[in-house]
């Protein structure tokens, strides 16, 4: 997680007013962008009920951060990206992969079985396709009613790559945050955390998405979404490009290549994504509304 | 190891200030002769404060007795896992066993799935003690204690605490007494369930978790198992409450949390259960120790250039 020894205080006013930028609570404008987010406490129990309602099952992640959430709305092309745990559990809740075994469950088999027992069976690594949520504002100063449905923006596939080195230099940052959206211990057996972070530079915003799943002595997953906005030369039309990739290895095929085998080696994900071979990789570019 | 040293030893621990090697070495030793002489199903007397999981979260757990009220004057009961996730594992599980050791009937400790040497390896204990001591002995001393402490305890005969939950191979208190706790936390198995179990709504009997080990148990289980025992209600710990505590199967047992904001993130509540001479509870709910008290000051984290 975060370094506890260093300390930020937020952009000088100096670099704000560089870049043309307004910081506002919990948040920045810059470039016509509107980027906010919020990082609340876990579901309580009322709401947690709520989140059940809507998703049809009792059985989610420990630690629901139902109030947090990403915002990035441009307000001249009503483009608006959002991330939020209840999408992101519709999500998991619609892929519904099959449970992982944990290796205790190799001898759990021999166990003498009680004569009721039931086998739940729900994905409960909470692994989620999700890539984020998407909205065209109609209005954007306007609070949005049932009625208006929101229209989803167009993906279109793309050539084009996220320009890494122009991610690496050390601009001053107009605003940053990392946002939990959801985690689970997996009762103990490893961990399953889907986090958004986000940095916003004088030439752009970048934010990766990022699942990560360590299930003890069995198996890693990580599914990375990046999306990059350059603000480039026209405020009215930016670009917007999207990159999901998605990495898993078992342990066993990672100790096969000499790495080590025990869970308390991979407790980083920034240390481990690269080990991991990819599973699926797609690029896409947003296309602006007409 | 006189009373006055074991004063001064605790006090250093209170202040957050671990002891030294040798210092944790006798400690152990001493504790070990107290612990080994407790009962599988240790018994407690009312009236008493109990305490779920803590996780190495040391100011909060300072809240707690804040709360609560000092040790020996309030008697205490701990469901284990003291240590791991949280910042200060070695600092929270040395003041509790200290208290231990100096008023050992006026503080009851007991198993939790993360009192273990594979969990604690991977979770955070170990790699605080090789930080903290520059070896892994402390930890060695601590999980050896580990072996040793009680499965559960049995509060006036009539409320039954306990780690994690019930398990099919146990419908009796007397099956848990034969249990031979000494040893590692097992994978499978009645001491393995004791402490890993967790009470579950979807079903009325028995489940097998998702993850193909792991049992749930449902009302009817719980009903059974108070019935054949002759006990009110249990009280386990285990699970993050966001209230702090929760009452299932018509408030035949009862989930208590005591870390509150959870991994220094969650938000949530935390809360004890304290019982009167005559068994009357009242929850005491409490929340995260203010930044001031906990010695370093609220910092944003610095911005990342992730990629």
């Amino acid at each position: 997680m975060t370094k506890a020894a260093e300390a930020w205080e937020g952009p000088t006013a100096a670099e704000l007013k560089a870049a043309g930028a307004e910081a506002i609570p919990g948040g920045v404008r810059v470039k016509g962008w509107v980027i906010r987010s919020h990082n609340g406490p876990i579901l309580n129990s009322a709401s947690l009920q709520l989140f059940e309602d809507k998703l049809q099952t009792t059985h989610l992640p420990e630690m629901v951060f139902g109030e947090s959430f990403l915002s990035l709305q441009h307000a001249q092309t009503g483009i608006r990206l959002y991330f939020n745990a209840l999408d992101a559990l519709k999500a998991w809740k619609h892929e519904a992969l099959p449970p992982v075994e944990v290796p205790a469950a190799a001898k759990w088999k021999f166990r003498s079985k009680p004569s009721d027992q039931v086998i739940l069976d729900y994905d409960y690594t909470f692994t989620t396709p999700y890539n984020g949520s998407d909205a065209l504002v109609q209005n954007p100063d306007s609070i949005q009613t049932s009625l208006d449905e929101p229209r989803n923006l167009c993906w279109e596939d793309s050539e084009d790559r996220i320009d890494l080195v122009a991610l690496s230099a050390k601009e001053p940052i107009l605003f940053y945050d990392e946002v939990i959206l959801y985690e689970d211990e997996l009762a103990d057996n490893g961990i399953s955390f889907l986090t958004v972070r986000v940095r916003v530079m004088p030439t752009g915003w970048f934010l990766l998405l990022r699942f990560w799943l360590r299930v003890d002595g069995v198996l890693m997953r990580l599914r990375d979404t990046r999306v990059y906005c350059s603000f480039g030369s026209d405020e009215a039309k930016p670009i917007v490009l999207r990159e999901c990739c998605w990495r898993e290895a078992t342990f066993a095929s990672l100790s096969a290549k000499g790495y080590p085998s025990d869970s308390a080696a991979y407790g980083d994900p920034n240390l481990i994504a690269h080990k991991l071979p990819v599973v699926m990789q797609k690029i896409q570019k947003l296309k602006l509304p007409n | 190891m006189g009373t006055s040293d074991l004063d001064r030893q605790i006090e250093q621990l209170k202040r957050c200030e671990p002891l030294t090697e040798a210092e944790v070495k006798a400690l152990c030793l001493k504790a070990m002769e107290i612990l080994v002489e407790e009962s599988n199903v240790q018994r407690v007397d009312a009236p008493v404060t109990i305490c779920g999981d803590i996780h190495g979260q040391f100011y909060d757990m300072k809240e707690l007795f804040k709360v609560g009220g000092d040790c020996p004057k309030t008697n205490y009961l701990f469901l284990g896992d003291f240590v791991d996730r949280g910042f200060y594992s070695v600092e929270t599980f040395l003041l509790l066993l200290a208290l231990k050791v100096r008023y050992p009937d006026r503080i009851t400790l007991i198993r939790g799935n993360h009192e273990s040497r594979q969990i604690t390896q991977v979770y955070g204990f170990y790699d605080e003690c090789l930080r903290k001591y520059g070896s892994v002995n402390v930890w060695r001393y601590c999980t050896d204690i580990f072996d040793y402490l009680s499965l559960s305890a049995l509060i006036e005969n009539k409320i039954f605490s306990v780690h994690g939950g019930l398990s099919p191979n146990i419908t009796t208190l007397d099956q848990i007494r034969v249990i031979d706790r000494k040893q590692e936390v097992p994978h499978d198995g009645a001491m393995c369930d004791l402490l890993w179990s967790d009470p579950e709504d979807a079903v009325d009997g028995w489940g097998l978790s998702p993850r193909g080990a792991g049992f749930l148990f449902g009302g009817n289980v719980v009903s059974s198992f108070n019935h054949t025992n002759n006990i009110d209600y249990i009280c386990r710990a285990h699970q993050l409450v966001m209230e702090g505590f929760k009452w299932m199967f018509n408030n035949k047992i009862v989930t208590v949390w005591s870390a509150p904001n959870y991994c220094y993130r969650c938000g949530n509540v935390a809360a004890i259960l304290e019982l009167d001479e005559n068994l009357n509870k009242q929850f005491r709910v409490f929340e995260a120790a203010p930044h001031e008290s906990r010695g370093v000051p609220a910092k944003r984290p610095a911005p990342d250039y992730f990629l």
